[in-house]
């Protein structure tokens, strides 16, 4: 087992977004943390790069992203309000991402600031 | 938020000597930021540290964080709106009605008090957290803390910050504050934005059942909304980005495994002060990022025809 140390990793838990975490991994599995509080040390070990669901889900039953893809674009382009939502535990690379398809279908933005 | 009298944690740390918590617990929900940020570090200009700093907090019970203020007020829950605002005429040296004060749970002296230690102070900050902002008068509180740390400023630096939950939900304000002028709540059903809270937010239009479909990616409403909202996610085709199938995936027609953002799948995050930071993840995932698989969807609406007429095919009779 060859343990990888990362330093200055960010912790996206809360809003501290502490970004002077060192890391230890194994390459599935995140094993140590240094600077990070217990709410990050245990959202740090609690994600693993195993596969533990299926790669996507169509009316519950296990389908592929292509497939998933094309199915999610019929539903918002068909939809005359459609709502998209969340936006906290993504990058913001990905938010940008979601603007520009909320502008295509014609959406609703959110995030959990509205609450 | 725009036009907020605010600043960064970095001069939160070297320059603060007087820091105000309201409406938050600190010591258990952003656990690092006395010790990385505010109160325990030694700053530039407070080589003293914890000793050259006073610490006040405002909440309506006792929590973990008491331990670490040198005052606590306990206010009266729903009255923080009225206690701001009796400061807010304190500072300006107006006259306030004792007994108006005590309804709120405090004595008029308590608040004197503060507001002396307010103006005395050579850099005060004014964090508020969900206890202030999710309770009655919710955005109208945030308003008068904020303009209260605005006032201030009349004698001695001042500013104030909202304390951001969720990981990166400071960086979706930002991105819709760039790309569209509002940061929540943004409404584009008309090819233009509109913002209008109470109506485009998401709580209501749930509520009311007012969308035809939901896309949802770093959430899990259908654990949080009131029912009424979980049931129109049901009822509407409901589509789902997540590291985990969640409560909203299992009500959803389609849900899309992704990486988990900042461990697997790199990108920027905004803290709270609204310092952008690059996230260095770890770990490789089998799973698409978010931001790949929206670029997906948007690849395969873009092979529709666009809802929103183009200029080219508008007639061109209307002045
Ligand atoms: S290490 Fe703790 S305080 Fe820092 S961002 Fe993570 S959860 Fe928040």
């Amino acid at each position: 087992m060859t343990v990888t140390i990362t330093q200055h990793a960010t912790c996206t838990f809360c809003g501290c977004v502490c970004d002077d975490i060192e890391l230890h991994d194994d390459g599935v599995k995140i094993i140590k943390t240094k600077a990070a509080c217990s709410l990050g040390t245990s959202w740090f070990l609690n994600h693993t790069a195993e596969r533990l669901y299926p790669d996507a889900l169509i009316d519950g039953k296990e389908a592929s992203v292509d497939d998933a893809v094309e199915v999610a674009a019929e539903y918002l382009h068909r939809a005359n309000m459609p709502l998209v939502y969340g936006l906290s535990n993504v990058t913001c690379e990905a938010q940008r991402e979601a603007v520009s398809l909320a502008e295509k279908i014609g959406a609703v933005i959110d995030s959990h600031t509205s609450l | 938020m725009g036009g907020k009298v605010s600043c960064t944690l970095g001069e939160v740390k070297n320059r603060a000597d007087f820091i105000l918590y309201w409406g938050g617990n600190p010591a258990e929900c952003h656990p690092r930021h006395f010790t990385k940020y505010t109160i325990m570090q030694k700053g530039k200009f407070l080589p003293e540290g914890r000793k050259g700093r006073t610490m006040v907090l405002v909440d309506i019970r006792e929590t973990m964080s008491v331990k670490a203020a040198d005052i606590f007020l306990q206010v009266r829950p729903g009255k923080d709106f009225e206690v701001i605002t009796a400061l807010r005429a304190l500072v300006k040296g107006n006259r306030v009605d004792t007994a108006l004060v005590e309804e709120t749970g405090l004595k008029l002296e308590q608040l004197q008090d503060l507001v002396d230690r307010m103006k005395r102070c050579k850099f005060g900050v004014i964090f508020f957290g969900m206890g202030l902002s999710m309770t009655r008068g919710k955005h109208m509180n945030s308003a008068a803390v904020l303009t209260l740390a605005a006032e201030m400023n009349a004698f001695t630096k001042f500013v104030a910050m909202p304390m951001r939950g969720h990981g990166n939900v400071a960086g979706a304000d930002m991105v819709l504050r760039w790309t569209t002028g509002y940061p929540f709540g943004v409404n584009l059903c008309r090819g233009f934005p509109r913002f209008n809270p109470g109506e485009f937010s998401t709580v209501d239009l749930l509520v009311r059942g007012d969308i035809d479909a939901a896309f949802v990616l770093g959430a899990d409403p259908g654990a949080t909304m009131p029912q009424p909202g979980i049931d129109t996610l049901a009822r509407v085709p409901t589509i789902v980005l997540d590291p985990k199938v969640t409560h909203t995936s299992r009500l959803a027609r389609v849900h899309i495994t992704t990486s988990v953002t900042g461990i697997s799948s790199p990108g920027t995050a905004y803290r709270m002060d609204e310092v952008p930071l690059p996230l260095r993840p770890v770990l490789k995932s089998p799973y698409p990022s978010d931001e790949e698989v929206v670029r997906r969807i948007i690849a395969a609406v873009d092979k529709k025809t666009a809802w929103l007429p183009r200029p080219e095919t508008m007639s061109s009779g209307v002045a």
